[in-house]
């Protein structure tokens, strides 16, 4: 009994380790020279495979292309362990928190630049470098069903006073409806001069104007309640609902991207899509690859792309497998799509989608807006100025890196806050001179202060630069100007007395 | 170990094998403790030090509890133990780990990883060139690299770590250069191969190697262009600082990324010990000032009438159906049973479609009959109906069979004695029944009404928290309950990644439910106490 144990046990001992030699010694007589992994989305994966077979026949290079949804979470998890694949898909207001975290490569396109839309590779770019090559850009258009519409008004008072004669007909229930309210209303608002973010002298976008509470945006504001008021403008602010409701010809305007031409063309509706009334722009989305710096074929994948992706062929099997307007300006000009020429028209003067961290800060509030205006618990103006204070406080959150001066002496100058070391009024700025410098008028009278790092009280000095030391004490004799100046080296701050 | 093992210890080792039952159980062990082995050694060297401890741990463990007799009451314990370590306490020391990390966007690879990248990064000084280029290689893995400036003058370079001269004059003919192409570049060189763009591409050495005048050296930067590259930053390891190479700007550790005095920072970030930052930011974010008294209130509100009407609906549906005289109740009590079948999530979905204000079923009838349209998902408390209906829904097919089992228990000669003394039926449900299932089932109870205190799914498959309250200082919705709040301030709407926050947040809830269980182990002896009594 104990015998045929043994011998069953050293039989399996041998199958595995024969097993492991087996694969070590065992090998392909032609091996490819190196392997590529990309990670695509469902819609990408299959042309990217077919590229990746002829790749792998020219050049004898294996591309293996993986099929992963929820692409850039999992990216980086796997790229800093040196698991990730060597190039992935992703949409562009995902690029700058990757490109911060050191998991992009710098991606040079060479000559094969100008042949791609220029926007779409600005939105590809970070701090004036590319960190990817584009494939499709997307943006809403204008959707109109083109059974009630013969000619698309040019101006909302058009679209208003059409809508209203076919309601009066009995065509339809409402004129248009909303398919949210932040993004998908946005080229509304836009019309009417509302925005978020501004733009600083190199075109970035700047986090600290922000245009929530924009005239323009309360204009909208207004103007959607009026219309809603009126029964011009459906009150529901569901996607799914408006998109049934465009379908069963409930509306006869709405506002939606590219995703929705398929379904709609399958579902028979006669429609159409144009430009947005009053010059209004919607976001513009760009979707592109990007080269994962971790990897051990950096030049090779971006070879992969510049000359095997970024080719007349590629591309159109790209926008054949999802059409969205294709990146890459032959491919484009071969498109000839009544529906995605509508798009396209649509999105001339889109703005591409905020890619700044602070973007995240704006979602929520700005959407909650509207829909505290349709319910009547707020006026336009008050939605979108709540929003606004709301928006610019969480973006003011982050507050590494700030120098302040808490102290008695806040209140006393007039702002809204006593010894609050994040307080946004009374930041130091840093000179070139490498020192932090503020000047404030203060009434005569005895104050307290501090120095605080990043908004807190982790990090303070009192007197004589002591981190956590005694308050710093001063008198100011008569109502004037005092000048703080700090020197982050010696924690000691300088007060210049009037 | 010792050199002259004495007589007595040979006895033990001896002992030992034998004692560890047949071979049989030896080798197994051999077998795991190699595969764990192996894991451990592909943790250590992939720098996962702490999971690769921890599976040192399990092997010692698990070689003891059954190679050491003594031990070998252990055996089975330690297999418990063993994923205990790996599925229960690794992730929470992990977590604890993390909460105390920036860990998260711009903060994910190591130090050495981001050092690594600050390095490369060069720069093209004022005086350098660039230049298009082509690589030729010898089988001895020996290059030249022809290049071609901007005003269209081309040179041979060689590499600067090899001896010899750094430019070959690029003349056909001579030294093995073959033809020119129209570009100007050697069609052949003798003992080279010239490289087309993939297989330069795949050759991994290529952008590693200086070319050309030792002085000045060039470096192919990208598949169409080498350049007379500069390291950008110099990186000294005594201080632990970066140096500019231009400006002279030092940058300094702190906390995760390279900083200059003036506060610029150096990409890419590590993830690096921040201590309590993460702490400090969840106690001063103003969420927490904002609207979480009312949240606090509904997620009690909301976990107290789940738990009531869930319960109610079960226990009444199994009295019912408990009744003998019931015609067909095995077939109804398996319909019945559908909703605990379905995916929550599907039926949530279905439910949220129903409940539509426009096109769901439930609000046409109710404006064919009643000629009213409630906004289920705008009105605060229609929206927290609309919720507990649902939920409802879900909940009470557990009810149902928690509790028809719980009443077949309680001895039916109670129930005859109370109706001899002349007890009416509520009086017998209210003074028997109850009571005994409570006995039973309050555990139960309490467990539920913790599954449903945190009951994300729902929450926010349903109705995503909303509709949002209008005077709240942060996004934060009438039907929000702790964790979604939460779950929105943290991560939601492409607020990034911050796993170090989220670990920190996290560790803030388990201290809170475990407060709760606390409680429930209370509860739990003070229904034992009434269950005696009875």
């Amino acid at each position: 009994m104990k015998k045929s144990y043994i011998l069953i046990a050293i039989a399996l001992i041998a199958t595995l380790l024969l097993g492991a030699c087996g694969t070590s010694t065992e090998a392909p007589v032609e091996e490819p020279v190196a392997t590529l992994r990309i990670w695509a989305d469902e819609q990408r994966a299959p042309v990217l495979s077919e590229l990746g077979a002829q790749f792998q026949a020219e050049y004898n290079v294996a591309v293996v292309v993986e099929n992963i949804s929820g692409i850039r979470d999992q990216f980086l998890v796997a790229a800093p362990a040196g698991e990730g694949p060597d190039i992935i898909v992703l949409a562009h207001d995902q690029l700058p928190a990757l490109t911060e975290s050191g998991l992009i490569a710098e991606l040079d396109l060479g000559a094969k630049a100008a042949e791609f839309d220029p926007e779409s590779l600005k939105a590809f770019s970070y701090e004036g470098k590319l960190f990817g090559m584009p494939y499709a850009r997307e943006n809403l258009g204008f959707f109109y069903n083109a059974d009630l519409v013969e000619e698309v008004p040019t101006t909302w008072q058009g679209v208003y006073d059409l809508s209203k004669t076919l309601i009066e007909a009995g065509d339809i229930q409402y004129g248009i409806v909303l398919a949210g309210t932040s993004y998908d209303a946005y080229p509304w608002m836009t019309s009417q001069g509302g925005y978020i973010f501004g733009v600083d002298e190199n075109g970035d976008y700047n986090p600290t104007d922000v245009g929530v509470g924009s005239e323009g945006m309360i204009a909208f504001g207004e103007m959607a309640l009026k219309w809603k008021n009126d029964g011009i403008l459906s009150d529901n602010l569901d996607n799914t609902t408006a998109k049934s409701m465009f379908l069963n010809g409930d509306v006869a305007f709405f506002m939606n991207g590219p995703w929705e031409i398929n379904n709609l063309k399958a579902s028979g509706l006669n429609f159409g899509i144009a430009k947005f009334p009053d010059g209004g722009y919607p976001f513009l989305g760009v979707q592109g690859f990007a080269v994962n710096s971790m990897s051990e074929n950096v030049q090779l994948a971006q070879t992969f792309l510049t000359e095997f992706v970024a080719t007349e062929e590629a591309m159109l099997a790209l926008y054949e497998a999802d059409p969205r307007g294709s990146a890459y300006l032959p491919a484009a000009a071969m498109i000839d799509d009544p529906y995605l020429k509508g798009i396209a028209e649509a999105g001339e003067n889109a703005v591409p989608m905020p890619a700044i961290p602070a973007m995240g800060k704006v979602w929520g509030d700005w959407g909650n807006a509207l829909t505290f205006i349709f319910d009547g618990s707020k006026t336009p103006a008050e939605a979108y100025t709540f929003a606004q204070e709301a928006i610019v406080a969480a973006i003011g959150l982050d507050t590494t890196g700030m120098i302040n001066l808490p102290g008695s002496w806040q209140k006393a100058a007039g702002f809204d806050c006593e010894w609050n070391p994040a307080c946004a009024d009374t930041v130091m700025t840093l000179g070139d001179d490498g020192l932090y410098t503020a000047t404030f008028t203060i009434p005569a009278g005895d104050y307290e202060v501090k120095v605080a790092h990043d908004g807190g009280w982790d990090t303070n000095y009192g007197v004589d630069g002591v981190a956590g030391g005694d308050n710093i004490l001063f008198t100011v004799a008569a109502d004037g100007e005092v000048t703080f100046v700090y020197d982050p080296e010696t924690h000691i701050l300088d007060i210049q007395l009037p | 170990m010792d050199a002259n093992p004495t007589p007595l210890k040979g006895e033990f080792v001896k002992k030992t094998i034998l004692g560890a039952g047949n071979l049989l159980t030896y080798l197994i062990v051999l077998v795991v403790d190699i595969a764990l082995g192996f894991f451990a050694f592909k943790l250590f060297s992939l720098g996962y030090t702490p999971l690769g401890i921890c599976f040192v741990l399990i092997i010692i463990m698990i070689s003891v509890a059954f190679l050491i007799p003594k031990a070998h009451m252990f055996k089975w314990m330690a297999i418990g133990l063993s994923a205990w370590l790996l599925f229960s306490i690794f992730p929470i020391v992990y977590t604890i780990y993390n909460a105390f990390t920036n860990y998260g966007d711009g903060h994910l690879i190591s130090q050495t990883q981001a050092i690594g990248q600050i390095q490369a990064q060069t720069y093209l000084p004022e005086t350098g060139k660039a230049y298009q280029w082509i690589a030729y290689r010898s089988p001895e893995n020996e290059y030249l690299l022809w290049l071609k400036d901007a005003d269209g003058n081309t040179t041979l370079v060689t590499q600067v770590d090899l001896e010899g001269d750094a430019e070959i004059p690029l003349v056909s003919g001579e030294n093995g250069i073959g033809e020119l192409d129209e570009e100007g570049a050697p069609v052949t060189i003798e003992g080279y191969t010239r490289l087309n763009r993939i297989l330069a591409a795949t050759d991994k050495n290529l952008t590693n190697i200086k070319f050309g005048d030792p002085e000045n050296t060039i470096q192919v930067r990208s598949p169409s262009e080498a350049a007379e590259l500069l390291p950008l930053y110099a990186y000294d390891p005594e201080t632990n600082t970066f140096t500019h190479a231009t400006t002279g700007t030092q940058y300094f550790d702190q906390e995760g990324t390279y900083t200059a005095k003036n506060g610029e920072r150096l990409i890419p970030g590590y993830t690096a010990l921040v201590g309590t930052k993460n702490f400090v930011q969840f106690v001063n974010s103003p969420g927490l000032r904002g609207p979480l008294v009312t949240i606090v209130i509904w997620n009690f509100l909301f976990a107290t009438f789940s738990l009531l009407l869930t319960f109610s609906v079960g226990l009444l549906i199994s009295i019912i159906y408990g009744d003998p005289k019931f015609k067909g109740k095995k077939i109804l009590r398996s319909l019945l049973l559908i909703p605990y079948t379905i995916p929550s999530l599907i039926t949530i979905l279905i439910w949220r479609g129903m409940f539509n204000p426009d096109l769901g079923v439930i609000n046409r009838i109710l404006e064919s009959v009643f000629n009213i349209s409630p906004r289920w998902f705008t009105q605060p408390w229609l929206a927290r109906i609309a919720l507990l209906v649902v939920n409802t829904w879900l909940g009470y097919p557990y009810w149902m069979l928690v509790t028809s089992g719980a009443l077949q228990s309680i001895p039916g000669d109670i129930y005859e004695a109370a109706e001899i003394d002349g007890a009416s039926g509520w009086q017998r449900f209210r003074s028997i029944t109850l009571p005994l299932l409570l006995v039973s089932v309050g555990p139960l109870m309490i467990s539920s009404f913790i599954f449903n205190f945190n009951n994300f799914n729902l929450i926010y498959a349903f109705i995503n928290g909303g509709p949002p309250i209008p005077t709240a200082t942060t996004q934060a919705g009438y039907t929000d309950i702790i964790i979604s709040y939460v779950y929105n301030l943290a991560f939601a709407s492409g607020r990034g990644v911050q796993y170090g926050y989220a670990s920190a947040i996290s560790l803030i809830l388990f201290l809170l439910i475990a407060v709760m269980s606390l409680l429930q182990f209370r509860f739990t002896n003070m229904w034992e106490e009434v269950g005696e009594n009875v």
